[in-house]
This record gives structure tokens, C-alpha cells and sequence, in this order.
């Protein structure tokens, strides 16, 4: 009863997915328009859509309401609205995006509105990557959500996540040319992976230690538990060895390794954040709360359902 | 302009939770759901100079509530005259209002799938009456009533005493005022 975590396992993997996702389309978009190689993750637009898809059906799974969850598509200015908008776009307009790269349909030579395209989802990806943290980062009543640092986080591990995906989604379907050479591309992703995995481990052991020092005694307890407490084993083994520690070594050792092995850590690693930030949702307690709660009796919902 | 509040009076309030049972019975609630809980809080300070205070709990109906600017589908509505409730016909139990509460002040009810709370007992202020918890209080621990009518007891408590809001650094504006003793 105390501190029930009314935001399960369902948001927590929508969180990745969908900063998974929109990190997927960042990355095949701005390939496409900055570097020239959209071709090389084409595939990966259509894998974000299907990625993104998922994502939504959890947070849906988790409604009280499932069946009404076309209300979030409102006017209202909330979070969430803004959220709903961007993914049910990003999911349509991802794979319109990854129709222009098959050669057999006739608009895929129209350039000029696949690179309108392109940088129209690629604004969409970077505002999925970035709304997740938003709304969790904006509860004021959430010592441990609430700081401006969230969205940099989600976002870095968004970008970082969707990396990860296409270097391992690189050079598939449809793409048909045989001569690239993609060590040199693997190359540059695993440079550029390696540059957000060390930015996502500042981040983090920043904000854990501003939340220890500066944000109240919940976030306080909350940083201990993270630290040596019940999520010590996830947020040490999980979070910071095998999602971030070991891919960082794997891109530095270079070779198969890196090419294969690396990016599966950095998806885990990205598991283990939204699951260990979202289970991080303690409240401020109000004087007398904790023990009013605890003396709530437990154990007994055969009782209570009898009484319905 | 109406703009209800209430007072919460804890030199008065004995602990007694007949507004917790009040509640219940006129919202017909199931037993895992409280709108209104009295916290004992205490006892506090050093032997033989302890003490104990009741906290009688309440939606605090936020002049600038973030349970209702993170509804995504404007189930969760402030009224004019102050009143913040949900409208069960829109709500999909998205729970985001339930995380924005700083005050505990909703539960999504396991029943129905929507998220349920407090809403000063708007069907009896319509009759006429007052909410259920302030009426049945017998030590008049809870009082209800219009803060813009100079002649109305919670303006002048909230005038005249050293009322308290609950987490006032959250800027959510509370209009459930506590008098501590
Ligand atoms: S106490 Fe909670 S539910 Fe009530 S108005 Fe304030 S934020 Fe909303
Ligand atoms: S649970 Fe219902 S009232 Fe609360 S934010 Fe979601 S839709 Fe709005």
C-alpha cells in the first residue's frame, strides 16, 4: 500500500521502446540528410515503426480504460496529448518514409519529398526521444522524476539505444549494394555510440548524486537504495556494467565484438534505466502517512473483494 | 465569485475517522479506497514532553492543480468555483493525474478502471448542504465554505489564523488550509 508503484512494467518498456524507437529514426533520418547513407538503415524506419507500435500497445495494456485510449488524441495541452500525437505520427510516417528506399514502388526516386520527409521525422523522433522524459520529468510530486536532467537522460539513452539498433540493422533489406565497406561505418557508429555511452554515464552518476545531496530525504532514500539498497543489483550489474561499462570496452576492444556484442548491452542497459527510473516513484510522505499506511491491513483481498 | 475551500482544524480533531467513515458510506466506496484519511502524526518530541496531532486528509482542490494540466484527455477538471474532479465518461485510467498528486489525494480504482477522488461532495453543495465529512464531524475539526464571502467562517479562520498548506513549495496552491497546534 505504501508507495505502490501505480506505473508498472508496461510503461517502464513503452519508455524504452518508444525512446528506442524515436532514437531509430533520428538516426536513419539524419543519415539520410547529413551523411548520405539513408539507404544503409532504411530497414531500420520501418523496425521503429513496428518498435513504436509495441511501445504503444503496452502504454494502452496499461490503461484502466484500455478501450477508450483513442481519448488521448485531444486538444488538451497535457504531456501525454503531446506524446500520443507524436508516436501515432511517427508510426505512420517512419514507414511512409522506409517505402521511398523500395525500388519497386514508383515514388522511390522522388528525392526531394523523401528528404522533406526525412527531416520532418527526424523533428518527430527528436520530440519522442525527449517527451518521455518530459512527463515524468515534470511531476513535481515525484522527488526522484522531477528534474530538468530527466529529459537529457531519456534522450541521450533514446539516441544511444537507437544507435545500437541500426549499426546492428546496418546494411539490410533493401539495401543492395555489396562493394561499401562497412568497417569504416560500423567504425564511425561505435565512435559515435562511445561518445553518448560516456555523456549517458555522466549523466547518470550526476543526477544520482545531485539527487542524494540536494533533493529532500526521499530522493535521498531513494539514491540509497539505487547505490547499495534492493536496486544495487540492477543499477551497478544492470545499468552500469553490462549497459554501459562493458559495451564501452567492446567498442574500445573493436572487431566482432563490438560489431555484435556491444549494441545488445547498450538495448539492456536502456531496460534497466527506464525500469530502475520508473520504479524510483516515491511521493513525498505527509506527516503521519507512512503510518497510517502500514497499519492498513494487508493480505486480506479475498476479504475485500467479498465485500464488493 | 464562489471559491470553496476547507479548514482543517487540528486542535479539534480527535482522531475519531468518522469523517473517513462518513465518506464511505456517502460515496459508496469499496473498502481499498479512502478519499479522506486522518493521519496520526506523532508522537513527537523528547519524553515527558511529547505529543500527538491528527491530520485529517483531503483532496486540497489546488488552485493550480497538476492533476489537472497532465490529464491527457480532459477527464480531470477544475471547476469555477474551485472544485477539481474527474468526469468518469472521459477518463481512461492513464493514472498521470495519479502520479502529479502530491498529495495522495486519487486512487484508480481497481473496480472501474478510472481514477477516483474527492469532489467536496458536489452532488449535496448542489442540495444545498455541505460535504458529508464536514457535516458529520462532531468536534467541527473540518469546516467548509466559501473563501470569497467575507462572512464565511473559512474566510475569517484563513484570515484571522496561522493556517498552513501541505508541500506549499510545489506551487500547486492548495485550498485545504490547516490550522496546527
Ligand atoms: S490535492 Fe491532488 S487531486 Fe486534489 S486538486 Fe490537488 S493535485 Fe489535484
Ligand atoms: S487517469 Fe483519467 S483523470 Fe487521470 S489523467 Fe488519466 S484520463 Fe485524466
Amino acid at each position: 500500500m505504501i508507495n505502490k508503484h501505480y506505473w508498472g512494467w508496461p510503461v517502464a518498456g513503452y519508455l524504452f521502446l518508444g525512446g528506442l524507437g524515436g532514437g531509430m529514426a533520428v538516426v536513419s533520418t539524419a543519415a539520410d540528410l547529413f551523411w548520405g547513407k539513408g539507404d544503409i538503415f532504411a530497414l531500420g524506419n520501418f523496425i521503429a515503426s513496428v518498435i513504436i507500435g509495441i511501445g504503444s500497445g503496452l502504454l494502452v495494456f496499461e490503461l484502466g480504460k484500455p478501450f477508450r485510449f483513442w481519448r488521448v488524441f485531444s486538444t488538451q495541452k497535457a504531456v501525454m496529448t503531446v506524446g500520443a500525437w507524436l508516436l501515432g505520427l511517427l508510426i505512420i510516417t517512419s514507414t511512409v518514409y522506409f517505402s521511398f528506399w523500395l525500388s519497386f514502388l514508383p515514388w522511390s526516386n522522388w528525392i526531394l519529398i523523401r528528404q522533406l520527409l526525412a527531416g520532418f521525422n527526424l523533428l518527430l523522433g527528436v520530440g519522442v526521444i525527449t517527451y518521455t522524459g518530459v512527463l515524468l520529468g515534470s511531476m513535481k510530486a515525484r522527488p526522484f522524476w522531477s528534474s530538468p536532467a530527466l529529459p537529457i537522460l531519456f534522450a541521450v539513452s533514446g539516441l544511444s539505444t537507437g544507435l545500437a539498433a541500426q549499426s546492428l540493422l546496418a546494411g539490410l533489406w533493401p539495401y543492395q549494394a555489396t562493394q561499401t565497406s562497412f568497417e569504416q561505418i560500423y567504425g564511425f557508429l561505435h565512435k559515435l555510440d562511445t561518445g553518448l555511452i560516456v555523456f549517458e554515464l555522466l549523466i547518470v552518476m550526476i543526477y544520482v548524486l545531485m539527487m542524494r545531496a540536494y533533493a529532500g530525504k526521499e530522493a535521498e532514500m531513494i539514491t540509497a537504495k539505487l547505490l547499495t539498497g534492493a536496486y544495487a543489483l540492477p543499477f551497478w550489474g544492470g545499468l552500469i556494467v553490462l549497459g554501459l561499462l562493458i559495451p564501452l570496452a567492446l567498442y574500445f576492444i573493436g572487431g566482432s565484438a563490438a560489431t555484435l556484442l556491444a549494441p545488445w548491452c547498450v538495448l539492456i542497459g536502456g531496460v534497466f534505466l527506464r525500469f530502475l527510473i520508473v520504479y524510483s516513484d516515491p511521493r513525498k510522505m505527509l506527516p503521519g502517512e507512512t503510518m497510517y499506511k502500514e497499519r492498513l491491513p494487508k493480505g486480506n483481498e479475498a476479504f475485500l473483494e467479498s465485500w464488493k | 465569485m464562489t471559491r470553496y475551500a476547507i479548514v482543517l482544524d487540528t486542535r479539534r480533531c480527535i482522531g475519531c475517522h468518522s469523517c473517513t467513515v462518513a465518506c464511505r458510506t456517502h460515496n459508496n466506496l469499496p473498502l481499498d479506497i479512502i478519499y479522506n484519511p486522518v493521519f496520526t502524526n506523532g508522537p513527537t518530541g523528547v519524553f515527558p514532553n511529547i505529543h500527538t496531532s491528527y491530520m485529517p486528509m483531503i483532496c486540497m482542490h489546488c488552485a493550480n492543480p497538476p492533476c489537472v494540466s497532465c490529464c491527457p484527455t480532459g477527464a480531470s477538471i477544475q471547476q469555477e468555483d474551485g472544485i477539481v474532479w474527474v468526469d468518469e465518461n472521459k477518463c481512461i485510467g492513464c493514472k498521470a493525474c495519479v502520479m502529479a498528486c502530491p498529495y495522495g489525494a486519487r486512487t484508480p480504482s481497481p473496480h472501474t478502471g478510472i481514477v477516483v477522488k474527492c469532489d467536496f461532495c458536489a452532488d449535496r453543495l448542489a442540495e444545498g448542504k455541505e460535504p458529508f465529512c464536514v457535516q458529520t464531524c462532531h468536534q467541527r475539526a473540518r469546516i467548509f465554505g466559501d473563501l470569497d464571502d467575507p462572512k464565511s467562517e473559512v474566510h475569517k479562520l484563513v484570515n484571522t489564523e496561522p493556517v498552513i498548506t501541505l508541500l506549499p513549495e510545489l506551487g500547486t496552491e492548495p485550498h485545504a488550509f490547516y490550522i496546527l497546534d
